[in-house]
């Protein structure tokens, strides 16, 4: 029996109407005749470990399971990164398992032509037919000496990515196994390793700190550490000091004691007058960098200071940063680039080094042109407070036990190490791509520089290639580059859950499973002062024939490869791979998965080999599969600062250099190889320093794209709480809850302008509005938000596709994007010292017009 | 024994606005896609934006079903004996057997409106099933025929629609609520009749929320209320009830602000 609201309003809004109902049961519990309070509580059901991949923190987590479904995802209770919470984002990993729009079998390319639009007419095929043709083009390769043309892309990874982006890569024969690294944070990397010689993400003391400066990113939103902050960030709110440098109102700044909304890319401006407020006041932290001589600070506005008077302790350099850089950095100075107020500089330089060492500069991704040295800028003001590798401030964190994956060595044919020597694809270690990354020319990578390089044929064309958990074509900037690249390369394969972008110009797609509950993996990371290693396992039986990309695809390929005459591959596979509790050799895809897991994590599980260990010890593999994480012992303080003659900061110097002879290093050898001098290299890369101050944080004025009398305004590319790192955008609860990144709305994309501007440009909310740089113009709504700065327009990354899904995409068969992607007017430009994309500090100048 | 009265207190400083208390309350009560102008988000927010730049403040507000000690849903509920009605527990339950779907409760309420989209509200507490739930997952189109999946497909290999559904027996609710009946948060009453907290208070990962019996004067809310001064939500445009004003007697209290509060610059 169904009422309508219609029907009963008809009948008058009598009180107390009596309505029967007959053997209508909500489940067998439920009797829904009677007032009696009474639960059955929740089925029966099991939490099974795993890790979430949403974001680079790669959190232990749990998924509870009822009747072999997933319904439920916390943080795992036993981690220590987490504290036993996920953020919002885990919960996301429901709907991704879920997605209607999951390829279920491998397919193949019915249309030759390749390009944006061209409908590819995807075909199901077995994978024993994908792995053939697979199989066919690599013996091709091998056939002609060619195998150096084989490219494998990576997106997101485990530890496994050591079998197939390394090691399988120099089995085939490659030098190019290329990452994502360089479209996402690598420039902030530099920011360490050019002052403390440490290239990584860094950890913070949150619950001995003071006083913490969040600059550039949004810790309880996006970036790293998200569930621990989000736990500790009050604490700090209520018995400490919160500031954020930031041009947009973000979720910390809107939380925060002091928001200091910058001038997008001058953030280099405000770090070095807070290191001239800081040395003029006094304030640096003598235990670490030590002291004038006779004790009276010689540190005043405009005057030189004699090298001789300091005796400086665990730093380096300190008189030749005030000399070169920071004498005339006044906040004055500051004020006039920063948009900032010098009276809030000097308060926020004062505060900060006042709580010293218990304080911290938590510092985003800087991906900016020039980042390099806005990084080095914002880092050293964290040395000279002492702050770094001290209690309460900001460290290089604890790492966690593995043990090292197999050799391959032994099974490299003559073919494959003669093509393994050859130049690699982003032409890194070229004059113009220094890529620093871990003091030496080339050691980075360049990887929005592929298909600039693919479409050179510089150094060669690429015939060849795998991708996968990546796209590309949507994540880098200036997009539309790779829509050709991609299109050129007569071979592609990509590994994915769903058909992205990039899968659009595939000729065989192979589905994949996912990370967090489908396949067996291992992830190591660190935060809250502990390392973990967490374990991927199959949470759930999968629902169609999707595989393993890093271990099952790499077995399947490895025994087509035998049958075709070329067995190094499955002799590596099978001989290596031995399950460490057994010795059984692996016989199918599966078994090699799980060996390769227990393989990596044998230090953290075995008993004989993990009894001296200081933190978590499982009591075998059963018990560390069902906990699923291992905690490192917590962070030891201090170890790196050594003793002021021997320092064990991994420096040139040993010590945290102000004055870094690390990268002076770097850059003359990066010159000498390339017949030219440090400021030839900085002239072809586009930096503005010459002579010394390339050795020293200093300010460089942004680069930035577009004339400011055609394009007024800065561009801030923003990212999403709700990004599992721009895989969210098929998920209907991404949209249900978008107003949570401040300022978005839900069921939009949309750009911020401030009230201001668009009052002078006739834009109301919600005009439809032209978005346009130098290169090129999308069409998005307007959100007037007062928290954003006047002059600059904030976009959130992630919408925008044109092919992802059925709630990602607005319409499929025609390729209609929902929303704007932005890395499609954002210009291909790189902080050429990291070799990492433009896509931070305003770079790219755009008009605003409503349509 | 002295009658309960279940609440919730929402601590500001500590919440990040986040979003997880409401998608885990969607994970938890099987909750569906918005659909005709009804959010079926039992948990959900409002944002705040006061003054301009840069003297600008921006707070966000979890907000859920108050449980009123003077319920307007339970007054208007016109069956016998009501569909919408208070446990002793002071939690105001719906019972979907005999709800005739007639939304007088979400007319009455508050907190509610009957179409979000048409009265620009940012939530509505209640919610109404017109159309059978979770068409999304009953829907058999395939993207690409043969090779990508569909929600139908996905839920009769998974075993269940939605197919990440979350099964628990109540003696009121079903954990997926028919087509023709209002729907609303019941403050996980099967979880708390299990001695659990609701599963919004469990996810969050501010530890923001506290749940707990208000008419126990030692309980963690109770003391929580006694250190920290409370505001109740009034209505769901964001508005406080006012020092004295009694409204509906809300039973969910916000101690403490958004931002740090002593906010400079």
């Amino acid at each position: 029996m169904e009422i309508r609201r219609r029907d009963f309003l008809k009948a008058g809004m009598a009180t107390g109407v009596s309505i029967a109902l007959n053997g209508l049961t909500l489940n067998a519990f439920a009797n829904g005749k009677d007032h009696r309070v009474g639960s059955g509580g929740t089925d029966p059901g099991q939490w099974v470990s795993s890790t979430c991949q949403g974001c680079t923190q790669w959190c232990p987590i749990s998924i509870f399971v009822q009747e072999g479904r997933a319904v439920k995802v916390r943080g795992n209770p036993l981690s220590k990164v987490n504290n036993g919470y996920c953020c919002v984002r885990g919960h996301l990993i429901l709907q991704q398992i879920y997605d209607p729009d999951r390829i279920k079998v491998p397919m193949k390319r019915t249309t030759p032509q390749k390009g944006r639009g061209i409908d590819p007419k995807f075909v199901p095929i077995s994978w024993d037919e994908a792995m053939d043709l697979i199989a066919d083009k690599i013996m091709e390769l091998r056939k002609n000496n060619e195998t150096h043309k084989y490219l494998l892309l990576r997106g997101r990874y485990s530890d496994h990515n050591t079998i197939l982006y390394d090691h399988l890569t120099k089995m085939i024969g490659s030098p190019n196994n290329i990452s994502h690294s360089a479209l996402c944070a690598e420039v902030e990397k530099m920011g360490r390793f050019y002052t403390e010689g440490y290239f990584g993400y860094s950890d913070y003391d949150l619950e001995k700190m003071k006083y913490l400066i969040i600059w550039g990113c949004d810790p309880v939103s996006s970036n790293r550490n998200v569930p621990n902050t989000t736990l500790k960030l009050s604490r700090l709110l209520e018995e400490g000091t919160v500031v954020v440098v930031d041009p947009r109102l973000n979720n910390s700044a809107a939380k925060a004691h002091e928001w200091l909304p910058i001038k997008p890319g001058e953030d280099g401006a405000l770090a070095v007058a807070m290191a001239h407020v800081i040395l003029t006041e006094g304030l640096w932290n003598k235990e670490f960098v030590g002291d004038f001589k006779d004790g009276k600070n010689q540190f005043k506005s405009g005057q030189l200071v004699d090298e001789a008077t300091f005796a400086e302790k665990h730093t380096h350099g300190v008189v030749k940063w005030w000399n070169i850089e920071l004498k005339d950095k006044t906040p004055e100075w500051a004020a006039g680039i920063t948009g900032i107020n010098k009276d809030q500089i000097l308060r926020v330089a004062k505060g900060f080094a006042q709580a010293a060492p218990y304080c911290a500069i938590w510092y985003g991704p800087t991906m900016m042109p020039r980042g390099t040295y806005v990084a080095i800028a914002i880092h050293a003001l964290n040395g000279l407070v002492g702050a770094v590798d001290h209690e309460g401030g900001v460290v290089t964190g604890a790492s966690s036990p593995s043990s090292d994956y197999p050799k391959f060595d032994k099974y490299q044919d003559e073919i494959a190490k003669a093509g393994v020597k050859q130049k690699k694809i982003d032409q890194r270690g070229t004059l113009k791509f220094p890529n620093l990354a871990s003091g030496r020319p080339g050691s980075g990578v360049s990887t929005n520089n592929v298909p600039n390089a693919i479409l050179a044929n510089d150094p060669y064309d690429i015939k060849v290639a795998i991708g996968y958990f990546n796209n590309f074509n949507f994540s880098g900037t200036e997009a539309g580059r790779w829509d050709k690249a991609m299109a050129k390369i007569p071979f592609f394969v990509h590994i994915v859950p769903i058909v992205s972008e990039m899968t659009q110009f595939a000729d065989i797609v192979l589905p994949a499973a996912l990370h967090h509950s489908e396949e067996w993996a291992i992830s190591r990371n660190k935060g809250n002062l502990y390392g973990h290693i967490s374990i991927h396992q199959p949470v759930i039986k999968r629902l169609f024939d999707v595989k393993s990309a890093e271990t099952e695809i790499v077995w399947l390929l490895a025994e087509k490869l035998k049958t075709k005459g070329f067995s190094n591959v499955y002799d590596w596979l099978y001989h290596e791979y031995k399950d460490p509790e057994t010795g059984k050799h692996p016989t199918n895809a599966e078994e090699f998965a799980l060996y390769a897991t227990k393989i990596r994590s044998q230090k953290a599980w075995n008993p004989t080999l993990n009894k001296d260990y200081k933190g978590d010890r499982p009591e075998g593999w059963e018990d560390f599969r069902k906990k699923g994480v291992v905690n490192s012992p917590r962070f030891e303080f201090r170890k790196k600062w050594g003793t002021p003659e021997k320092g064990n900061f991994p420096t040139v110097t040993k010590k945290f250099e102000f004055y870094s002879e690390t990268l002076k290093k770097a850059l003359t050898e990066h010159a000498e190889k390339n017949k030219t001098t440090v400021d030839g290299v900085l002239e072809v890369t586009h930096y503005e320093a010459r002579g010394e101050k390339a050795f020293v944080p200093h300010y460089e004025p942004p680069r930035r794209h577009g004339d400011r009398s055609q394009f007024p305004f800065d561009l801030i590319d923003m990212k999403s709480r709700l990004n599992r790192e721009g895989r969210s955008a098929n998920l209907s609860w991404y949209h249900a809850f978008k107003k949570c990144d401040p300022g978005d709305v839900n069921y939009e994309d949309v750009i911020h302008i401030n009230p201001s501007d668009a009052k002078r440009l006739g834009i109301k909310e919600g005009d439809l509005v032209k978005v346009t740089s130098t290169v090129g113009s999308l069409q998005i709504r307007a959100r007037l938000w007062e928290g954003v700065r006047p002059g600059a327009v904030a976009k959130c990354y992630g919408q925008g596709h044109w092919s992802y899904g059925r709630i990602g995409t607005k319409d499929l068969s025609r390729f209609e994007p929902r929303g704007a992607n932005f890395n499609e007017i954002m210009p291909d430009d790189y902080d050429y010292l990291s070799g990492s994309t433009a896509r931070n500090g305003g770079f790219t100048g755009v008009r605003i017009e409503k349509v | 024994m002295a009658k309960k009265q279940y609440g919730m207190v929402i601590d500001l400083l500590k919440c990040t606005g986040c979003g997880a208390c409401a998608l885990a309350c969607k994970t938890e009560n099987n909750t569906q896609d918005k659909a005709n102008g009804q959010t079926f988000n039992w948990a959900d927010y409002i944002t705040k934006v006061e003054g301009s730049f840069p003297n600008v403040k921006y707070s966000i507000l979890p907000v859920l079903c108050n449980h009123c000690t003077d319920a307007p849903c339970v007054k208007a509920c016109p069956v016998t004996p009501k569909a919408m009605h208070k446990h002793e527990n002071g939690i105001t339950l719906h019972n979907q057997e005999r709800c005739i779907g007639c939304r007088a409760c979400q007319e009455a309420c508050p907190y509610s409106v009957e179409d979000v989209d048409s009265a620009k509200a940012a939530y509505s507490v209640i919610s109404f099933n017109e159309d059978e739930p979770h068409g999304f997952y009953r829907d058999d189109r395939e993207a690409l025929k043969g090779i990508t999946s569909s929600g139908a497909e996905i839920a009769k290999k998974a075993g269940d629609l939605p197919p990440h559904r979350t099964l628990y027996k109540h003696s009121d609710y079903a954990n997926i609520r028919r087509k023709g009946v209002v729907e609303k948060c019941i403050f996980c009453e099967h979880r708390v009749l299990q001695g659990e907290q609701p599963y919004c208070v469990v996810a969050c990962p501010a530890t923001a929320r506290t749940f707990g019996d208000l008419a126990d004067k030692n309980s963690e809310v109770s003391q929580l209320l006694k250190k920290y001064k409370a505001v109740q939500l009034k209505n769901n445009k964001g508005e406080f009830l006012k020092p004295g004003e009694k409204g509906t007697r809300p039973n969910v209290y916000y101690i403490r602000s958004y931002q740090a509060s002593t906010r400079k610059g």
